[in-house]
């Protein structure tokens, strides 16, 4: 369809050349079509198949069916055949073509005889052409070959004429997209001549119908269609040409079908029909089905049969259509304007008189509305029974009881009212409360229940209020037109009642399924994580479809399950293949398709505008989802595909970010490391060039002082690159603590010495308890630690004195460097160990390099100790930065010592 | 002659401690800043005849105190910035600063981009009519461009650019400026232009282009003009 469609849209057509850039990638398919079994198809396919061959052409056969016969036995020798696949089907062991090692070998050219087979049960593919396209998608030229009696548009034709059933039916579609049909003729007289000589193989069952399908007449016919057929495709053929070279060409009608089907089994009749006409007119069409928005089809037979015209349509190659409207013709009209209908094909069932009389049948309605459209109707066929009198019996026995008992009751209140009234007052109508009756049971019962009062109500307005009261017999004759007239009011009354509180349950049923995916819409929408996402949609997938659901995405590009309930929830091999399946062709696979029927599952893509996010599932059960169920699903998967495709991107964007930050975080450290490195660096090349070129220009105090700020800068870049070096250790983690006895008092009064002469001028005390025990660690990191935090007591700690005091604290020694600058904020207590961490410049003068704490850290962490900042230290001024390294050993060894 | 008067303005108190010294005993007034604000206010009140500006204050853009300058006043800025802050660099430069420096440096590189800023602050008063360098000469009211006596013919564009760049002599030019004066306002971004003649003019007036000794290259900055007295 999507084919004709395209064919005829346009004049100089871009789609046809796509169409033709398409189909260099694909494989082509060659079918080899024949009118009856025994032409010889298989012999014409082996016989070019070998001159390829010779020709050094890769061409494998995939199977083929000699049926024992030697002249087909022989053409094979030569030619590469494929190994078939063993499988075992209800204890029998059949031989099957064995899809997977072709697609293995890929060959470029693959012959696999019989189109037309079906797969046994546990294959991937139920029918053999889905086997064949596989092979076209993955690029293999695939030859093959077909009876004409397969093809599924001509399956009842064929029935007619031979009088045998088809089973085995292929779609048109598969013979339209063939990219080359060879037809293999010939003649039925000297066809059956072969068969009388044994030459033609049948299989068991066709045996026993051979003297009725092998007749003159029936070849023929065969023949007949199986000419025609190959005689449209050259013509379609030569159109495609036409388009293709833009040349002005005979194509000019461009027929559009419009099919309208109900949910009865003559519907398959009508698309049956309509895909012939359409394709003799090479026409594209649309089949719809009208359903009543007042109305829900509540026979699940009627669905079920509605579904399986829906497939059939499209395996014919039409586009199918479910509209929703009241009006049935104003809804066809609507369709064929819009889509530029030319033909409406309808099925007409035989009306009875009566029913002619009283309600105008759908083809009458549709003439004597449209203009300009041609109308074909498709007539019943008189063996099928009609399906309406199938939904009688299926009128649910208990429930129909409650409408009846309704009604009497009602109209038992009726009669009570009047009865009670006639006492006190003589109403002249009080049939009025008769109608109030009939109202109220159409209203809450439906329309059964209006029928039922109405009739009550005739009954008890004679029975009791028409003179002679109680009997059923009526004097005036006027009395008889009143109780008509009552009856005809009451029936169309309760009609309209019921009809409206039909409306109203429909409504309400859409209003609840529009509130529960209104609801879903509005859970996805607040939730920016995947996995909420995900939770969301398979509990509202389990609640809608009443089935098992699972969501599948892909991770590294490995399709996982993220999400199922019952959420337990494990798939078998078979399932998973589906869904990947699902996934990357993008359409349903598994129970219910084309592709892997038999596992428990159905898969379907969840489609984003960035193509497929994922596959969702669900157990299929005995009968397939309805039509609100499939409308529920499509909203559902909808919406879970944008919503995870939102969830991905906002997770993307977040990654972005950080990743920013990160960079934002080195650029800022590159700046003030090169900063930090190139100050002292201008500083002493900016000196030693004054010195060099302007010295003897200054006075001696001048240039004492440029080289002692040459001496200090050199002592600060040697610092900071000790530090970075220092750092770098410890984020390779080479620290080596030693584990030496470390007299604590020794190593802090050679940091104060060696800070002293660092500063010079500042004031540094110490306080060191006199029973200190010594401790486990590194004399030169404690150093450099301790120097550390000087230097940085020296920075901030403004003019004040800098103490440092050490003490046995419980297990602990306590060693701890305390100034009385301005102090840290509290926020800023921790960050303060973090790796260039800085804060600001207090006064002016320069910082430190953002490293010395944070190598104190590594440095008291290797040594088994913590350190700590806390800020005011005293009297609401400075910082305290303690250390604290356990004594547990060095109790064992005053104990070894003692 | 007074001596000429040089404001610092810069945060390090160790650049300031041997700037000070050294370009004093250079023969130059020192005015010191540490901050943005101390600069500007300073620049105000002192009437230096150069500015030294270092771009990274504690207080306040650098780029802030050179639009703040030059609201005002046509007083030659010198920036001193660090090699990894291009774009600042530029950004500076198309702002108004006459020149830049990178740290670290020496002495006598300072000393002589003060040197030109200071000759160029009396040319803008003056004027040439005649700019010369290494042989080159540029008469530029007969727009006559000769080296070594010989005439060269050069295209309007190349004349151009030769001006604008001898105009600035011994100062670096940025691209933006070059290409905005010569081709135009639209034409800002348009740095093949350039590329193609200076190619062309350095072919015409150096006497080996492969080894320009006139026009200077500053690498993603822009040209310099050699300045006839400071090679």
């Amino acid at each position: 369809m999507a084919e004709t469609d395209r064919e005829l849209k346009s004049r100089p057509d871009p789609d046809a050349l796509l169409a033709l850039a398409q189909q260099g990638k694909r494989g082509k398919l060659t079918v080899f079509l024949g009118a009856a079994p025994g032409v010889g198809k298989t012999y014409a396919m082996l016989t070019r198949a070998r001159r390829l061959r010779q020709d050094g052409t890769d061409i494998v056969v995939g199977l083929v069916e000699t049926h024992g016969r030697d002249e087909t036995a022989a053409l094979l020798e030569g030619l590469e055949i494929l190994p078939r696949l063993e499988v075992n089907h209800r204890g029998k062991i059949l031989e099957e073509f064995d899809l997977d090692a072709a697609l293995a070998r890929k060959p470029r050219i693959i012959v696999v005889d019989e189109l037309a087979h079906s797969n046994p049960a546990d294959s991937r593919h139920p029918k053999r052409y889905q086997d064949i396209e596989e092979l076209i998608d993955a690029g293999i030229d695939v030859w093959t070959a077909l009876n004409i009696q397969h093809l599924e548009s001509l399956s009842e034709v064929v029935a007619q004429i031979a009088g045998v059933p088809v089973r085995e039916r292929v779609p048109d579609t598969v013979l339209a997209r063939a990219d080359e049909v060879l037809l293999v003729d010939l003649p039925p007289a000297e066809l059956i001549q072969r068969l009388n000589e044994g030459k033609v193989y049948l299989a068991d069952s066709a045996k026993r119908a051979v003297d009725r399908f092998f007749r003159l007449g029936n070849l023929t016919a065969l023949r007949e269609l199986a000419l025609r057929r190959t005689a449209d495709r050259v013509d379609d053929q030569m159109v495609d040409y036409l388009k293709q070279n833009a040349i002005e060409g005979a194509w000019a009608t461009s027929e559009r079908l419009l099919v309208c089907i109900g949910s009865d089994l003559h519907s398959q009749t009508v698309v049956r029909t309509a895909s012939r006409l359409a394709s003799g007119l090479n026409a594209p069409w649309i089949v719809v089905y009208i359903e009543r928005a007042d109305r829900e089809e509540g026979d699940s037979d009627a669905v079920r049969r509605l579904d399986e015209t829906f497939r059939l349509a499209e395996q014919l190659g039409a586009e199918t259509r479910r509209v929703t409207g009241s009006d049935f013709v104003d809804e066809i009209l609507k369709l064929a304007r819009r889509e530029h209908v030319t033909q409406i094909v309808i099925g007409a069932r035989r009306t009875s008189f009566t029913g002619r009389l009283f309600q105008q049948s759908l083809p009458d309605a549709l003439a004597s509305r449209v203009s300009g459209i041609g109308i074909h109707l498709v007539t019943d066929r008189d063996d099928q029974p009609p399906v309406r009198h199938k939904r009688l019996p299926k009128l649910n026995v208990l429930g129909a009881w409650r409408p009846l008992a309704i009604a009497a009751a009602t109209v038992a209140c009726a009669i009570a009212l009047g009865l009670s009234i006639q006492l006190f007052i003589q109403l002249p109508n009080i049939s009025l409360l008769f109608l109030l009756a009939v109202l109220i049971s159409a209203t809450y019962a439906g329309h059964v229940a209006a029928i039922a009062a109405a009739l009550f109500s005739v009954l008890g307005y004679n029975f009791f209020f028409i003179n002679p009261v109680r009997t059923f017999t009526i004097a005036e004759p006027h009395e008889v037109f009143a109780l008509f007239v009552f009856l005809v009011a009451a029936v169309l009354a309760g009609s309209l009642a019921s009809r409206v509180r039909e409306q109203a349950k429909a409504a309400r049923q859409r209003a609840i399924s529009t509130q529960a995916l209104y609801d879903f819409s509005r859970k996805l929408s607040g939730t920016a994580k995947e996995d909420d996402v995900l939770w969301a949609a398979v509990t509202q997938l389990q609640g809608t479809l009443r089935r098992d659901a699972a969501l599948l995405l892909p991770e590294e590009g490995e399709l996982k399950l993220k999400a199922a309930w019952p959420p337990d929830t494990e798939l078998a091999v078979g399932d998973m293949t589906a869904a990947r399946w699902a996934m990357e062709k993008q359409e349903p696979a598994g129970n219910g398709t084309g592709t892997l029927p038999n596992i428990a599952y159905q898969f379907r893509p969840l489609m984003s505008p960035h193509g497929a996010v994922g596959v969702c599932g669900f157990r299929q059960q005995d009968k397939p989802l309805d039509i609100d169920q499939e409308r529920a699903l499509a909203a559902i998967m909808d919406q879970t595909a944008i919503a995870i495709d939102r969830a991905r991107l906002s997770r993307e964007s977040m990654d972005q970010a950080a990743q920013l930050e990160g960079e934002r975080f080195r650029t800022a450290l590159l700046s003030s490391i090169s900063h930090d490195l190139r100050t002292p660096l201008a500083t002493i090349t900016g000196a030693v060039t004054s010195l060099r070129e302007l010295g003897d220009r200054m006075d001696p105090a001048s240039r004492d002082d440029l080289l002692a700020s040459i001496e200090e800068e050199s002592g600060r870049l040697t610092r900071f690159v000790a530090n970075l070096l220092d750092m770098t250790k410890i984020e390779a983690g080479t620290v080596n603590a030693r584990r030496d006895w470390v007299d604590v008092a020794d190593v802090v009064r050679a940091s104060v010495e060696r800070a002293r002469k660092y500063f010079p001028g500042r004031v540094i005390e110490t306080s060191i308890a006199a029973d200190l025990p010594l401790m486990r660690g590194d004399s030169v990191l404690l150093g450099q630690v301790l120097f550390n935090l000087i230097d940085n007591a020296n920075k901030y700690g403004g003019d004040e004195p800098i103490s440092i005091f050490a003490r046995q604290d419980v297990g602990d020694i306590v060693l701890s460097v305390t100034d009385l600058g301005k102090g840290i904020p509290a926020e800023d207590l921790e960050r303060i160990f973090d790796k260039f961490f800085r804060r600001g410049k207090p006064d002016g003068r320069a910082p430190g390099t953002g490293l010395g704490l944070s190598i104190s850290r590594g440095f008291v962490e290797a040594m088994g100790g913590r350190i700590s900042a806390e800020s005011p230290a005293q009297r609401r001024r400075g910082t305290r930065i303690s250390m604290r390294f356990p004594i547990t050993e060095a109790r064992v060894a005053e104990k070894d010592r003692a | 002659m007074t001596a000429d008067r040089i404001l610092v303005v810069d945060d390090e108190p160790q650049i300031q401690r041997f700037l000070r010294p050294a370009l004093s005993a250079a023969g130059y007034e020192v005015i010191e800043a540490v901050n943005g604000a101390d600069g500007l206010k300073a620049a105000a009140t002192t009437a230096p005849d150069v500015v030294i500006l270092d771009l990274g204050l504690p207080d306040m853009d650098g780029k802030d105190v050179i639009a703040g300058i030059r609201a005002w006043s046509n007083v030659p800025i010198i920036i001193l910035s660090a090699r990894d802050r291009e774009s600042e660099k530029i950004a500076a430069l198309d702002l108004g600063a006459d020149d830049y420096i990178e740290k670290p440096f020496g002495i006598g590189e300072l000393t002589a981009r003060i040197r030109t800023a200071l000759r160029h602050r009396v040319e803008k008063e003056g004027g040439h009519a005649t700019l010369s360098a290494d042989g080159l000469s540029i008469d530029t009211i007969k727009r006559l461009v000769t080296r070594d006596g010989k005439n060269i013919r050069l295209t309007p564009k190349e004349y151009d650019l030769l001006v604008m760049l001898a105009r600035h002599a011994g100062r670096v030019v940025t691209h933006k400026t070059l290409l905005t004066s010569v081709w135009g306002l639209a034409h800002g971004e348009d740095l093949h232009y350039l590329r193609v003649f200076i190619g062309q003019l350095r072919g015409k007036i150096e006497r080996d282009p492969a080894d320009p000794k006139i026009i200077r290259t500053e690498a993603g900055v822009g040209y310099r003009f050699v300045d006839a007295e400071d090679r």
